[in-house]
C-alpha cells in the first residue's frame, strides 16, 4: 500500500470510528433493559431486518418508486427552474414578471401543497412528483439567478471583444461561469426532493418507502421500521456524495474553495 | 541619560528561538535572539519582512511559546498573556460588536474597577484621543485612523506597565500615521511606560524610539543596535529636518537594507 | 410644503403595486377562471370563496388556534435546536475531541431527510406536541451547529489575543468574545432554521395528525373541503412571510454593529 493510500485509509477509519461508538452506545442502551425492547430494537435486530430487506424485491420496488418520484420531480424542477432563473437574470422583463411570483412562494412551506395536490391528482406518483417539482423549483431558480447575475461583467465583455455573438453568450460564458452556483442549487434541491417525496408518501400513498415505514410501525415490526429509516438515510447520503463528486469533476477547473463540501 | 542606564531591566530575551511546523516541514522563524529592555525605554525592532519580529512580539505577549531560550519580564518567565503587557495589533483587533466606549472600557472592566471609575477613565481617554462625541459609534463607522486611536486608548487605559506594538500604524495613510506617531509619543511621555514596537518603517523607528534594534532575515536575530539621542521637544519639523536625525536614520536604513539584500540574495 | 410627504407616500404605494402586480394579475385570473366555470369548484374554488371561508373558520376558532399550536411547536423545537446547536458548535470549536466525534455524524446527517425519522419519534413520543417539537429540534439543530462552529472558528485571532492580554480568562473568552463575534454566523443559521422549523412542524402535523394547521389541512382535504384547504394554505403563506420578515428585522437589530449592516438582504 502506498503511503498516500495508507494515510487515506487511516483518515477514513478515523471518521468512521464515531459511528462505531454511536452504534456501541445504541447497543448498550438497547440491551441494558432501561428501555423496553419495543422502543429501541437492538443493533443486531435492526441489522438483521436490514439484511432481510436487502434481499427482498418488494423493498427495492418501494425504494425504486420513491426514488422515481423524487428524481423525476427533481428533473422537472431543473428543466423549468434553471431556464427560468437564467431568464430572470438576463432579462429585466422576465424578472419583472416572475420575480414577485418567486418571492411570494419563498415563504410558503412547499409541503403545504401536498393536500391540495391530493385533491387535484389523487393518491399516487403524480402528486409526489409534482410536489417535488414545486419544492425544487425555488432552489434552482434562486441559485441559477444569483450564479448568472454574479458573473463578472469583464468576462462577458472579454468574450464579446473576442467575437462571441450576443445570443451565444449564455451558453459559452454565463452558464459555465455560474456552474458552481447551479450545482449547489442542485445539491440542495436533491435534499428537498427526498424530504418531499417521503413526506407525501407518509401523508397519503399506497406505495413507496414512506408508506412502508408507517406500515411497519402500525404492525409493530419496529426493527424493520428502524431498518427502513437507516436504509433511506444511507441512500440520501450516498446520493449526496455522488452529486458532490460529479460536481467536483465538472468543476475541475474552478478554484479549490469553490468546490462543494 | 544617567537615570536611563540605572533604570531596572524590564524585559529580557535570552537565546530565544522559534520553530513553526508547517505541514511537515519546519520553519525556523527566530534563532538565538538576545534583547534587553529597561523600564521606561522606547525600543523599536526593525527588519525585513518576514524576519520574525512580530513572532518575537507575540512571544513577549505570551501568545506563543519559544522553542528555545527564555523570555523574562521583571526577572520572571512569561507563561501567558497578562495585564502587565498591553498589545496593540496592526489590524486594531477592536471588538466590532462593542461601541468605542465599551471597547475602551473592556480592559478597565476586566480589572474590576467600579462603574464610576470605568466611566471617568474611559471618558478621559476618549477625550485624550480626540474622539469625544463618538463614544457610542461602532468600529465599522470609524475611519482607520480613528480605529487605531481607539485601539491605542483601549490598551493605554488600563495601564499595563509594558506596551507591545505590532506595526500599529502600518494600515494608515502617511498623514494620519504622522499624527498618530506624535500622539503615541505624547502618551508615552506622560505615562512613562516601557514600549517595544515592531515596525518596518525606519523613519518611524528613529523618530519615536530611544533605541532601534535591527533584526536579520529569517531565521531572525538581533544583529545591530542603535542608541538614539534626539531632542524631541523641538517638534516634528525641527527633529525630522535636523542633521542628527538624518544621520541616524541613514545608518539604520542602511543596516536594515543590508539585511533585506541578504534576504533577497538568499532566495534561490 | 404639505405635498412633498404626500407625493412620497404616493410614490412608495405605486412602487409597491408595481412590485406585486403579477400577484394581483394572478389573483384576478384565479377569480375569473373559477367563476367562469372552466374548472369544477371542488378543484379550484374562487378566491373570494376562499377568503369568505376564512371568516367562519376564524370565528369558530379553527384558524387561529391551530396556527398557534403549530407556531408553538415550531418555536419550542427551534429554541431547543438553538440551545443545543450553539452549545455543540462552540464545544466543537473549542475541543478537538468533540469535533472529531460530532463532525462525521453531522456530515452524515445533514443531507438525510429528517422527516424519515418521524415514525421513530411517533413510536417514542406519541402523536402530540412532543413528537413535533422533537422532530423540529432534530431538523434544525444541524444548520445551527454548522453556523455556530463556523462563527466560532472564524473569530480573528488577534481579537482573542487582545481580550486575553486584557485579562479575560480562557473560560470567559467564550462568553465575552467568541459568542458575540459568532453572532452574524448564528443569525444566518437561525434564518435558515426558522422556515425549516415551520415546514417541519406543518409536515409532521400533516402526517401524524394531532392538531395544528397541518393536521387541520389534511382533515379538510379528506372531507374535500377545498375552500378550507386553500384558506389554510394562504394562512401558511402569510405566516411564513411575516415570520421571515420578522427574522430579518431581528437580524438588523442584533447585528447593527456589523460592517454589512447597511447591505440589503435577499
Amino acid at each position: 500500500m502506498s503511503a498516500g493510500a495508507l494515510f487515506a485509509a487511516r483518515a477514513l477509519l478515523s471518521r468512521l470510528l464515531p459511528f462505531a461508538l454511536f452504534l456501541a452506545a445504541w447497543q448498550a442502551l438497547a440491551t441494558s433493559g432501561l428501555i423496553a425492547a419495543n422502543f429501541l430494537p437492538s443493533v443486531r435486530a435492526v441489522a438483521g431486518a436490514l439484511i432481510d430487506l436487502g434481499a427482498s424485491p418488494s423493498f427495492y420496488a418501494d425504494l425504486g418508486i420513491t426514488l422515481w418520484r423524487s428524481l423525476g420531480g427533481l428533473m422537472l424542477g431543473a428543466v423549468i427552474g434553471i431556464p427560468l432563473g437564467a431568464g430572470m437574470a438576463v432579462s429585466r422583463g422576465v424578472d419583472g414578471l416572475f420575480g414577485p411570483l418567486v418571492k411570494a412562494t419563498y415563504s410558503l412551506p412547499k409541503t403545504a401543497l401536498i393536500p391540495l395536490l391530493l385533491l387535484w391528482l389523487g393518491v399516487g406518483s403524480a402528486t409526489s412528483m409534482v410536489a417535488v417539482m414545486f419544492s425544487t423549483l425555488l432552489p434552482f431558480v434562486v441559485y441559477t439567478y444569483h450564479g448568472i447575475a454574479g458573473v463578472p461583467q469583464i468576462l462577458v465583455w472579454s468574450a464579446r471583444a473576442m467575437g462571441t455573438a450576443q445570443r451565444r453568450l449564455l451558453w459559452k460564458v454565463l452558464l459555465p461561469a455560474s456552474l458552481q452556483a447551479i450545482l449547489t442549487g442542485l445539491r440542495i434541491a436533491l435534499g428537498f426532493s427526498f424530504v418531499i417525496a417521503i413526506a407525501a408518501e407518509m401523508i397519503a400513498a399506497n406505495t413507496g418507502v414512506g408508506k412502508l415505514m408507517f406500515i411497519y410501525g402500525e404492525s409493530g415490526a419496529y426493527d424493520y421500521m428502524f431498518a427502513a429509516v437507516t436504509a433511506i438515510v444511507a441512500l440520501a447520503f450516498v446520493a449526496d456524495r455522488i452529486t458532490v463528486s460529479i460536481s467536483n469533476r465538472l468543476l475541475r477547473w474552478d478554484d479549490i474553495e469553490n468546490r462543494l463540501g | 541619560m544617567q537615570a536611563m542606564t540605572e533604570a531596572q531591566i524590564k524585559i529580557t530575551v535570552a537565546g530565544v528561538a522559534k520553530q513553526f511546523d508547517q505541514a511537515g516541514s519546519p520553519v525556523q522563524a527566530l534563532s538565538n535572539v538576545d534583547l534587553t529592555v529597561r523600564a521606561g525605554e522606547f525600543v523599536s525592532i526593525a527588519g525585513p519582512s518576514g524576519c520574525g519580529k512580530s513572532t518575537l512580539l507575540y512571544m513577549l505577549g505570551g501568545f506563543l511559546m519559544p522553542s528555545a531560550g527564555r523570555l523574562l519580564v521583571d526577572g520572571k518567565p512569561i507563561s501567558g498573556p497578562g495585564v502587565d503587557r498591553g498589545v496593540v495589533f496592526q489590524e486594531y483587533a477592536l471588538f466590532p460588536w462593542l461601541s468605542v466606549f465599551d471597547n475602551i472600557a473592556y480592559g478597565l472592566r476586566e480589572k474590576g474597577l467600579s462603574a464610576h471609575d470605568v466611566r471617568t477613565t474611559a471618558e478621559r481617554y476618549i477625550a485624550l484621543i480626540g474622539l469625544a462625541g463618538f463614544e457610542h459609534r461602532f468600529p465599522r463607522e470609524l475611519s482607520g485612523g480613528m480605529k487605531q486611536r481607539v485601539a491605542l486608548a483601549r490598551t493605554f487605559a488600563y495601564e499595563p506597565t509594558i506596551l507591545l506594538l505590532d506595526e500599529p500604524f502600518g494600515a494608515l495613510d502617511a498623514q494620519t500615521r504622522e499624527i498618530m506617531q506624535d500622539e503615541l509619543l505624547r502618551l508615552w511621555r506622560t505615562t512613562g511606560k516601557t514600549v517595544l514596537m515592531v515596525t518596518h518603517d525606519v523613519n518611524e523607528a528613529v523618530y519615536l524610539s530611544n533605541r532601534v534594534c535591527v533584526m536579520s532575515q529569517r531565521p531572525g536575530r538581533i544583529v545591530q543596535e542603535f542608541a538614539i539621542d534626539l531632542d524631541r521637544s523641538t517638534g516634528r519639523e525641527a527633529v525630522v529636518l535636523s542633521d542628527g536625525y538624518t544621520a541616524i536614520r541613514n545608518a539604520v536604513w542602511l543596516a536594515v537594507r543590508q539585511q533585506v539584500t541578504i534576504a533577497s540574495r538568499s532566495v534561490p | 410644503m404639505v405635498m412633498r410627504p404626500v407625493r412620497a407616500i404616493a410614490r412608495s404605494v405605486m412602487r409597491g403595486i408595481v412590485a406585486c402586480y403579477p400577484l394581483i394579475l394572478l389573483a384576478i385570473a384565479w377569480e375569473a377562471v373559477a367563476r367562469l366555470g372552466y374548472v369544477r369548484p371542488v378543484f379550484l374554488p374562487p378566491l373570494s370563496a376562499v377568503i369568505e371561508r376564512m371568516i367562519p373558520l376564524t370565528l369558530a376558532g379553527d384558524l387561529l388556534q391551530p396556527l398557534a399550536v403549530s407556531l408553538y411547536r415550531a418555536a419550542a423545537g427551534l429554541a431547543l435546536a438553538i440551545v443545543l446547536g450553539v452549545a455543540i458548535g462552540l464545544l466543537m470549536a473549542r475541543m478537538r475531541a468533540v469535533r472529531w466525534l460530532i463532525d462525521p455524524l453531522i456530515a452524515f446527517g445533514f443531507p438525510s431527510p429528517k422527516i424519515a425519522f418521524l415514525p421513530i419519534f411517533i413510536l417514542w413520543f406519541g402523536i402530540d406536541h412532543l413528537t413535533k417539537i422533537a422532530l423540529v429540534a432534530f431538523t434544525c439543530v444541524f444548520p445551527v451547529i454548522v453556523a455556530a462552529y463556523a462563527g466560532a472558528t472564524t473569530v480573528p485571532t488577534n481579537q482573542l489575543w487582545a481580550a486575553r492580554a486584557m485579562g479575560t480568562t480562557s473560560l470567559a473568552l467564550t462568553w465575552r468574545v467568541v459568542l458575540p463575534a459568532s453572532l452574524p454566523s448564528l443569525m444566518s443559521g437561525v434564518r435558515v432554521g426558522v422556515p425549516y422549523a415551520l415546514v417541519t412542524a406543518f409536515t409532521a402535523e400533516m402526517i401524524a395528525g394531532g392538531g395544528g394547521l397541518g393536521g387541520e389541512m389534511v382533515l379538510a382535504q379528506r372531507y374535500f373541503e377545498t375552500p378550507t384547504v386553500f384558506a389554510y394554505l394562504l394562512v401558511m403563506l402569510a405566516t411564513g412571510y411575516l415570520i421571515d420578515h420578522g427574522v430579518l428585522a431581528l437580524r438588523r437589530r442584533v447585528l447593527r454593529w456589523h460592517e454589512d449592516a447597511g447591505a440589503r438582504d435577499l
